[in-house]
């Protein structure tokens, strides 16, 4: 039997207020917590990125379309080998292009080599925060990015461009507190 | 039973000395460890916290085998939502098949992929029975390996926005975060 002594007790006739605890159901307590927290561990963390596919809904003939004017969006081209080329439109009208070169920079992460581009990231971040269009705490709307891509380029250089693109963050008004949020919503172009 | 005095002993003269000293410890090491109970209950009780706290209520989403998730590091918290599994070339929706993409592959083009298209519709008019009155999330989770051409990943992508799951979002495993932001 262990002993707990939780303080005071006085002296003479008062009962003690030192009381016992049995170790053995204690021990066993313990034992079976941890078998449980073992048992139902999990070790591999998952996690998701976002994309929209953007598809328009059907035409309504009752209603009058009104007549927007396009939001600049960034097409990030990344079929040549050796640069990316960022591009803002306006609808079909070229804003501005740049050319970033392209810098695969390869992290070993466990048994595994991952992509990533921080050059392209730091450039994105640079004409996100002199182009971008929503970057208002109190605009829940992103700013749209549109990923061009040859068939043949592996799923994981996509996601290394995709994370490259998701680094740039804006606040976020959310209510009840302002939260840091990706600035763009990405989306495949379709050719 | 009476205890009485020991009478003569058959071999009296073997002495048994070895059977003494193992009795008595002897000089030898005793084979008898004590264990301090403080510190194993401190082992335990750090041993509980410890797994206390890397515990997740939400549980395990299913991987499916041999497929190698690319890693990212701006990456959100996962949501319930239906799994879509690419394969090397076989494709499944939350486990069961649902085609595959030797077709897409082959022409080297972007094409709708009828079997998954078919599979994820029934689903969302699944949904929308079973909550009538909710607007249905269309969000569908891809759960793709790291070495499959951007022309399946697209029309996988694309297949799953027109049987109405628009809100598409790529599994990854979480990279810690490298201080960036």
């Amino acid at each position: 039997m262990g002993g707990v002594d939780v303080g005071g007790g006085g002296g003479g006739k008062r009962k003690s207020v030192d009381s016992d605890i049995n170790m053995i159901p204690m021990i066993d307590l313990l034992m079976v917590t941890i078998s449980f927290l073992l048992i139902t561990a999990v070790w591999t963390h998952m996690s998701r990125i976002n994309a929209d596919a953007q598809v328009p809904g059907p035409p309504r003939p009752d209603v009058e379309q009104e007549k927007v004017e396009p939001e600049k969006q960034l097409h990030v081209m990344m079929q040549s080998e050796d640069k990316f080329v960022l591009v803002w439109k306006q609808g079909s009208t070229t804003v501005d292009q740049i050319d970033v070169p392209r810098k695969d920079v390869v992290v070993h992460a466990g048994n595994q080599d991952v992509v990533r581009f921080p050059d392209l990231a730091v450039k994105i971040e640079s004409e996100w925060k002199a182009k971008g269009q929503h970057s208002n705490p109190t605009d829940r709307k992103l700013d749209q990015a549109i990923l061009h891509t040859d068939n043949k380029t592996e799923f994981r250089y996509l996601i290394g461009v995709i994370d490259a693109i998701y680094q740039t963050h804006r606040d976020m008004n959310l209510g009840s507190k302002i939260e840091k949020m990706p600035a763009f919503n990405i989306t495949f172009a379709v050719n | 039973m009476p205890v009485a005095n020991p009478g003569r002993r058959l071999m009296r003269h073997v002495g048994l000395e070895f059977v003494a000293k193992k009795v008595a410890g002897g000089g030898h090491r005793n084979t008898n460890a004590s264990l301090s109970l403080t510190s194993m209950i401190d082992f335990l009780v750090v041993t509980v916290v410890f797994l206390l706290m890397t515990f997740s209520a939400s549980g395990e989403t299913p991987q499916a085998k041999g497929l190698t998730l690319p890693k990212a590091e701006n990456a959100l918290d996962m949501i319930d939502a239906p799994i879509v599994a690419v394969v090397g070339s076989q494709i499944l929706v939350d486990g069961s098949p649902a085609g595959n993409t030797r077709a897409v592959e082959e022409s080297d083009r972007m094409q709708r992929i009828d079997e998954l298209f078919n599979m994820l519709k029934a689903k969302r008019e699944l949904w929308k029975q079973t909550h009538p009155n909710k607007d249905f999330p269309g969000v569908a989770m891809l759960q793709i390996d790291q070495n499959i051409k951007a022309v399946v990943v697209k029309s996988v992508f694309q297949t799953a926005a027109f049987a109405g799951f628009p809100n598409v979002s790529f599994m990854v495993d979480k990279l810690p975060n490298s201080g960036a932001h």
